[in-house]
């Protein structure tokens, strides 16, 4: 049984999770695909599929954090243009 | 409150005292009925902040919210408008409590992020983090 503010916080762990990227790509992808998972599963009313799409949403906040170690390991040497400010 | 301008004060306060005008932090004397002793800058601005916060936070925080739910130029935004009641659902006001978090370079934790429901909380528990932080 999942409860909304375990969704929420789920939600906002993967967000989290995903702004600490050093490249510039990925955090706008997981904020962008964790938004996009989020809203799309939001209506729904059958619990067992609530838990099922919970289940996922849990594996893939562990992918995040083991694969943003990875990347810690090799931040990129220059900024992505993306991320300049506009002159 | 907390502009008590040195002149009304007719004690044998000096004169000299704080020409110059931060509207913030007037030195009040020890006759107020809040006496902490000395008082520091941070006692000033928790003084101001059970008053309101500031207007240029609620400001700020406006605009935010106003990108986030790409509200339209002429939608009236008052400090104490409700998320809800501008059309945001709960991922909105997660995605919302991010950018401020990012804006401000603050932390907000879990359970004070599920109590803000509109912008005058938001920017409150803004300034309060804010203030928290160089305290720290």
């Amino acid at each position: 049984m999942v409860a909304k503010c375990q969704v929420i916080s789920l939600c906002r762990s993967l967000l989290r999770a995903g702004r600490k990227y050093p490249d510039y790509n990925i955090r706008e992808y997981t904020k962008q695909r964790t938004l996009d998972g989020f809203r799309m599963n939001g209506n729904l009313t059958d619990q067992s599929k609530v838990n099922e799409v919970y289940a996922e949403g849990k594996e893939q906040l562990e992918v995040v954090e083991r694969v943003l170690k990875v990347y810690l390991a090799y931040p990129p040497k220059t900024k992505n243009i993306m991320e300049l400010n506009v002159q | 409150m907390a502009s008590l301008s040195t002149s009304s004060l007719s004690f044998k306060a000096p004169s000299i005292q704080s020409t110059r005008t931060s509207q913030v932090l007037r030195k009040p004397l020890s006759f107020k009925p809040i006496s902490f002793g000395c008082f520091q800058s941070s006692k000033n601005l928790r003084l101001q902040i059970s008053c309101a916060a500031k207007p240029e936070t609620v400001q700020k925080v406006s605009d935010i919210v106003r990108e986030q739910l790409a509200l339209s130029a002429d939608t009236a935004l008052t400090a104490e408008s409700k998320f809800s009641a501008l059309g945001a659902d709960s991922l909105d006001t997660v995605e919302i409590v991010m950018a401020l978090e990012e804006k401000f370079n603050i932390s907000v934790e879990e359970a004070d992020a599920q109590n803000i429901t509109t912008i005058q909380e938001a920017a409150d528990l803004i300034e309060d983090l804010a203030q928290k932080k160089p305290a720290a």
